[in-house]
């Protein structure tokens, strides 16, 4: 029976995943496996040029192969859809290229056939005549290049905070966000010190090991869409856009996801099974290979420029922060990136004088996105990096520096937002514990030496957006949680159990939570930077409350003592036999104040504030540069935890990430072209690149808008592992490195250039 | 085209079958065709294991064995069935463990850590490591993997 | 799509008749590993595969005799790796092959595919080279011995006709020799070398008496470097000789840019590693040797 009313407490606990089982006999479902009737593969033919007119399309080659069912192009897309561009901020990208191509490896050409490798074989004949114009690829340079990736920009109008972007010309700017708090000029003019750095990051990848994949299925009346996303909402939405239909002639599924990390957010290949499917009225897949998913999303480089006024004390008194962030092609989220990591660029620090501008460029490289962090992680590299730059030059100790400057509670943070419930200071002051800070430390010795670093950051979330959720509770008192969170390995199924059990007074394990279904599952922004606990949670707890309520006054209407009466004795008595449902719902919009658009000022950006720190000691092979990062401590605020077990997994998952985007991982370009598309030339952490020790703590918090107090935490492991190394490199063997990855040779070369002894290019 | 079907017979988690192959189809191919989906094809270079099999008790890489070369020989997947509740002591230590995410190479990673303590029942953390080095989990769930599979290692012990 | 067919002849008579110096779309296959990652990239559309595995097993023999060890080419690199001779008597071999890709390519992948493939980041050639190894090569009536050098010409070349097949290779055993290979990887641990050292040493007293110093994967061959070579005869080693012939080895490689680093960057790796390596084979200590 599922009706026991008091398992104990369920928030806080850390039952075994709900979907072990599934994942650990190879049965849990993805869109990676699914096979339909009469479905046909898709594979893409790409540009070979970064940024190109296309003349013509040559797919004669293509079609004659035998078991090629249909050669698409832009063209024949357009006769479907008028205007087939998609994206979240602007309506820029195309399903297939139109007209021009923009980077090297954008979508040209859909080659459709039963056998995926008959499609791949015709997809490799297909050619395209260009006419080449003039590129660009740094972000900097975007600034001014007289190459412009977009002739016209067209905002798209959807998110609230991005209401105020409008269409521009000859510009490769998408977005361009300026904070003024203060008069920082003149604080500057007045200062004791003044120190300005700037630092770089690389492209890097998601590469989540299941890539893209999305299977579209004409039926009668509605199109359904089987995708791996992490936003079956919002890909309703944008695809009964383009068709001009109604919201409910489109059903997205999602299944697990084999891994996401922001990449599989917004539209990516949903448009074009759909569009596909639709044109040859048969169920399509399109499943990217390893290699495509190099051309499909990576994260922003950024160029950061960070200046401080400093006085005496080694109190800040000024920052001025520059940033200019790499959004290839298509805009993706990268304005909203620009926009919101800009809220929080100056650092978790209390200064009164700040000057911040950001900007969203575009570029002839393939579309950045959100990549874990949202630009944050980014920021982090700077601002913690410039931190221990400042602490070492004023011989001020690195920890000490932080404390004297760090945000506390009630100040005002640079937008003029109040810090609550951020426990910068707890994270803070149980990293410097852990680190055992104010101990003496083992140096090493002959080519070993050892040192170690510290960072934290923080992030606001992204703000508003609206989560709903149902809870159905059936006559035997067993439980459906619908919501259109996506489990994509957070835990979230688990989670989202405990929170609804809790309310229930149930046991989570009694819960089915159902995967988002669109014609099911209610609205939910998307599962993305770290906003599901605290959104969909507050959602799931109010609609457990909706249909706790409900039971309670039904009881009571029958005269049945409400909390101690078992609900199917409820429902007996109700309907004479084991019959009927309650069902609750519940939403949950943050309230949001738009940020002026020239200063940049509101009080309320947020709802809440996610905090993460990172502490390690490394190894330096003073003979050849190799970084051994030989302990990884990862703190965070999460508030309090729901699920201790998922929260751990979560920190140090992210951190592991990270410390491959700080040493090593690295998309590289040649003339536009990526170089190195594939697992065997772009490395990722394997288990020889594990620190031997590693350890996290979720400090203890509370979150008060959180669910029984909790908040998002699947980003913070990210946000201080760049800086924390760079810091304990200086610490070990007293060179800075100011670029992302720190390759060993980048550690070798300034060795040599600090002995005075530079090694030749 | 000419690329002749040829019909395999091999024995599949037990069971004796036949199927017809292209010469160019690999075993991860053929198996989800088979509608065993355990295995998966992610880098398909050999490096991530998730698309572990084993063949004649030898694990392999799916992605870079023909599915021609079956034949005649013995295959076992992720979705062999083991014990009372079908999981075996490895998977139940995964369980237990948290040792996966979003679980896309976690069938990799049960049968590799089963090859391992077939052939060494007591590995130091630094064996287990070395073993497993050759698949990936861009979940980074690999602290977890590590404690599951030196407590597997601890359930076969008390079982025997 | 291209049609081609994957043929399992029995003897390695017949698979030598089904090989075709005329077409290079046939090839003779091992393990496949490589072959596949070809075809996936593109870079090959066979016609005709002819697969080794089931020809004689006497060709994935590991066999001893006085002065040699002679593993056929069809031997998995896994059961080189586990074969209790290859650990007594050639543990550099043995521990090199712990690090050679992964437990499953190793189940499958052979010693003659590690050789014929030619790529220059294989870790195998280089030592192999170190230890003086002959590759036998076997025609349709004809039989030869090549060195490493020998055979392999180049970057992905080899000077293996298109109807011979490698068959065995035999490892000489030398009194008194210490050995080593580094794999030196300079991004994640498990990643193809950004240089592969490899060292031979034959001691006499507390002298050597002959050295071998091959580089792999930062040239496009492995490369012996004679001066480093040079360097150490004679010498008593330790970190003095070990150094100079270090600088050696430094002076005289050319090694290439990619990825993995820039040819400044490599020569210097080359000048740390060497000397490390030549410290390592100097107290490398094959059961095998001692007993001798
Ligand atoms: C994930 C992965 C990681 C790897 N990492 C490493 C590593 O770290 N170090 C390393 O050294 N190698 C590494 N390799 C390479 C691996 O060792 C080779 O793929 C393997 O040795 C090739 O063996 P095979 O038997 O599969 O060859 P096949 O793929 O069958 O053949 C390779 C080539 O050799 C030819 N050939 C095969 N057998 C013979 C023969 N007997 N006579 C003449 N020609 C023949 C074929 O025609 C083909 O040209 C890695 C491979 C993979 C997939
Ligand atoms: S898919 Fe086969 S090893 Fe990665
Ligand atoms: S659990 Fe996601 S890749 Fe390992």
């Amino acid at each position: 029976m599922t009706s026991e009313r008091t398992p104990g407490p369920q928030v806080g606990r850390s039952p075994p995943r709900r979907e072990a089982r599934a994942k650990l006999s190879g049965r849990a479902p993805y869109v990676h496996d699914l096979v339909l009737p009469g479905m046909l593969h898709g594979k893409l033919a790409r540009s070979t040029r970064p940024h190109a007119r296309i003349r013509r399309i040559d797919t004669a080659a293509a079609r004659a192969i035998e078991g090629v069912h249909a050669v698409l192009t832009g063209d024949d897309i357009r006769q479907l859809i008028p205007q087939p561009y998609h994206g979240p901020a602007f309506h820029d990208q195309p399903i297939l290229a139109l007209d021009k191509v923009r980077y090297a490896g954008e979508p040209l050409a859909l080659v459709l056939a039963s056998d995926p490798h008959v499609a791949q074989t015709a997809a490799r004949l297909i050619e395209a005549e260009y006419e080449e114009l003039p590129a660009v690829y740094d972000e900097v340079e975007a600034m001014r290049s007289s190459a412009i990736v977009h002739d016209v920009l067209k905002p798209a109008g959807t998110f609230p905070d991005l209401k105020h972007l409008a269409g521009k010309r000859d510009t490769n700017v998408a977005l361009d966000f300026h904070l003024r708090r203060g008069n920082a000029a003149r604080a500057f003019e007045h200062a004791e010190h003044v120190f300005e750095h700037t630092f770089k990051t690389q492209q890097v990848l998601h590469l989540p090991l299941e890539p893209f994949v999305s299977v579209a299925d004409p039926g009668e009346r509605q199109l359904t869409l089987h995708t791996a996303s992490q936003s079956p909402s919002f890909v309703r939405i944008e695809i009964a856009r383009l068709l001009g239909w109604p919201e409910n002639r489109v059903r997205v599924q999602v299944p697990f996801l084999g891994g996401g990390f922001g990449a599989k957010v917004y539209v990516k290949l949903e448009a074009l099974v759909a569009a596909a499917a639709l044109i040859v009225r048969r169920p399509v897949k399109v499943a990217l290979t390893m290699e495509e998913q190099f051309y499909t999303l990576t994260k922003h480089a950024a160029t950061l420029r960070i200046k401080s006024a400093v006085d005496a004390e080694g109190r800040i008194s000024a920052r001025e922060c520059e940033v200019w962030w790499n959004g290839g092609a298509y805009a993706d989220i990268g304005p909203r990136i620009t926009q919101k990591s800009g809220f929080t660029a100056p650092g978790p620090y209390d200064i009164e004088h700040v000057s911040i501008d950001s900007y969203a460029l575009y570029t002839n490289l393939p579309p950045a996105g959100a990549l874990r962090g949202f630009g944050i992680p980014q920021l982090v590299w700077a601002y913690e990096s410039h931190a221990d730059m400042i602490a070492r030059a004023l011989s001020i100790d690195p920890l000490a520096f932080r404390r004297k400057n760090l945000l506390r509670e009630g100040r005002a943070q640079a937008t003029g937002t109040l810090m609550r419930d951020a426990a910068l200071d707890t994270v803070l002051e149980r990293l410097a514990q852990r680190m055992r800070w104010d101990e003496p430390f083992e140096r090493g010795s002959g080519s070993v030496r050892r040192g170690r670093g510290i960072g934290i950051g923080f992030k606001a979330s992204i703000s508003p957006t609206t989560s709903v959720a149902i809870v159905s509770v059936s006559a035997d008192g067993s439980c459906h949680l619908l919501c259109s969170t996506v489990d994509m390995g957070q835990g979230s199924d688990t989670a989202m159990a405990q929170i609804a059990a809790e309310v229930l007074g149930i046991a989570a394990e009694d819960i089915t939570v159902v995967h988002p279904d669109t014609d099911v599952t209610p609205f939910d922004m998307a599962t993305l930077g770290s906003r599901s606990t605290y959104h969909m949670g507050n959602a799931v707890k109010r609609a457990a409350e909706d249909a706790r309520d409900r039971l309670f006054a039904l009881a009571a209407e029958l005269g049945l003592a409400p909390e101690t009466t078992p609900i199917p004795e409820i429902f007996r008595r109700k309907y004479g036999m084991q019959a009927g449902n309650v069902v609750g719902q519940g939403s949950f919009v943050p309230s949001y104040i738009p940020t002026d658009h020239a200063s940049g000022q509101s009080s309320d950006v947020t709802p809440f504030w996610m905090v993460g720190a990172t502490g390690v000691e490394i190894e330096v092979d003073t003979e050849t540069g190799q970084v051994k990062v030989t302990r990884l401590v990862n703190l965070a605020d999460a508030g309090r935890t729901v699920n201790p077990a998922i929260v751990d997994t979560q920190l140090s998952g992210a951190a592991i990430m990270q410390l491959g985007f700080t040493l090593f991982e690295q998309i590289e370009f040649r003339s536009g072209q990526v170089a190195n598309a594939s697992l065997a030339d772009y490395k990722i952490p394997g288990m020889h690149d594990l620190p031997p020790l590693i350890e996290n703590e979720a400090v203890t918090a509370h979150e008060h808008g959180g669910p029984f107090g909790a908040k998002g935490v699947g980003e913070s492991g990210t946000f201080a592992v760049s800086p924390a190394i760079a810091n304990a490199i200086e610490d070990a063997v007293g060179v800075r490195v100011t670029a992302l990855p720190i390759t060993a040779e980048a550690v070798y070369r300034a060795l040599r250039a600090s002995r005075g002894e530079p090694l030749a290019q | 085209m000419s690329t002749a079907q040829r019909i395999i017979r091999f024995t599949l988690n037990g069971e004796a079958i036949a199927a017809s192959v292209a010469p160019h189809e690999n075993v991860v191919e053929l198996l989800q065709r088979l509608g065993l989906h355990g295995a998966r094809e992610s880098c398909g270079q050999g490096l991530c294991g998730c698309c572990t099999v084993r063949v004649d008790g030898l694990a392999v890489s799916g992605c870079l064995y023909f599915a021609v070369q079956l034949d005649a020989t013995c295959v076992d997947t992720i979705e062999q069935p083991f014990g009372e509740d079908g999981l075996d002591e490895v998977q139940q230590a995964f369980a237990q463990c948290g040792a996966f995410q979003c679980g896309f190479c976690t069938p990799g990673f049960v049968l590799m850590s089963r090859e391992l303590l077939a052939a060494n029942p007591e590995p130091s953390e630094d064996e287990i490591r070395h073993y497993l080095s050759g698949n990936l989990c861009r979940c980074a769930a690999y602290p977890e993997i590590i404690r599951a599979v030196q407590l597997a290692a601890r359930m076969r012990r008390a079982r025997s | 799509m291209t049609p081609f067919e994957l043929i399992e002849p029995r003897t390695l008579d017949e698979a030598l008749r089904l090989l075709d110096p005329a077409d290079p779309g046939v090839r003779p296959a091992g393990g496949c590993t490589a072959l596949m990652l070809m075809m996936k990239a593109g870079m090959l559309v066979p016609t005709r595969l002819v697969s080794l595995r089931r020809i004689e097993p006497r060709y994935r023999d590991i066999v001893a005799s006085d002065d040699a060890i002679t593993i056929g080419a069809n031997a998995s690199l896994a059961s080189i790796e586990h074969s209790a001779r290859v650990r007594d008597e050639l543990p550099a071999l043995a521990r090199t092959l712990r690090t050679l890709a992964n437990v499953r390519v190793r189940n499958v992948a052979t010693l003659g595919g590690n050789l014929a493939h030619a790529d220059p980041h294989m870790d195998l050639p280089p030592l192999l080279a170190a230890l003086d190894a002959s590759v036998q090569v076997q025609g349709r009536g004809s039989s030869r011995y090549a060195s490493i050098e020998q055979l392999i010409s180049g970057y992905y070349e080899t000077t293996l006709a298109g109807d011979e097949l490698i068959v065995a290779v035999r490892i000489p055993k030398r009194a008194a020799r210490g050995c080593a290979y580094r794999k030196v990887t300079t991004r994640s641990a498990d990643d193809w070398p950004a240089l592969g050292i490899a060292v031979a040493l034959e001691r006499e007293g507390e002298r050597v008496r002959a050295a071998r110093v091959v580089l792999g994967a930062a040239v496009d061959r492995p490369t012996r470097l004679l001066a480093a070579e040079a360097a150490l005869q004679g010498t008593r080693l330790d970190e003095t000789s070990a150094r100079r012939a270090a600088d050696a080895a430094a002076d005289e490689a050319r090694p290439s840019e990619d990825a993995r680093g820039s040819a400044a960057y490599k020569r210097e790796l080359i000048r740390v590693h060497v000397r490390r390596t030549l410290l390592e084979a100097w107290c490398d200590e094959p059961v095998g040797a001692v007993r001798q």
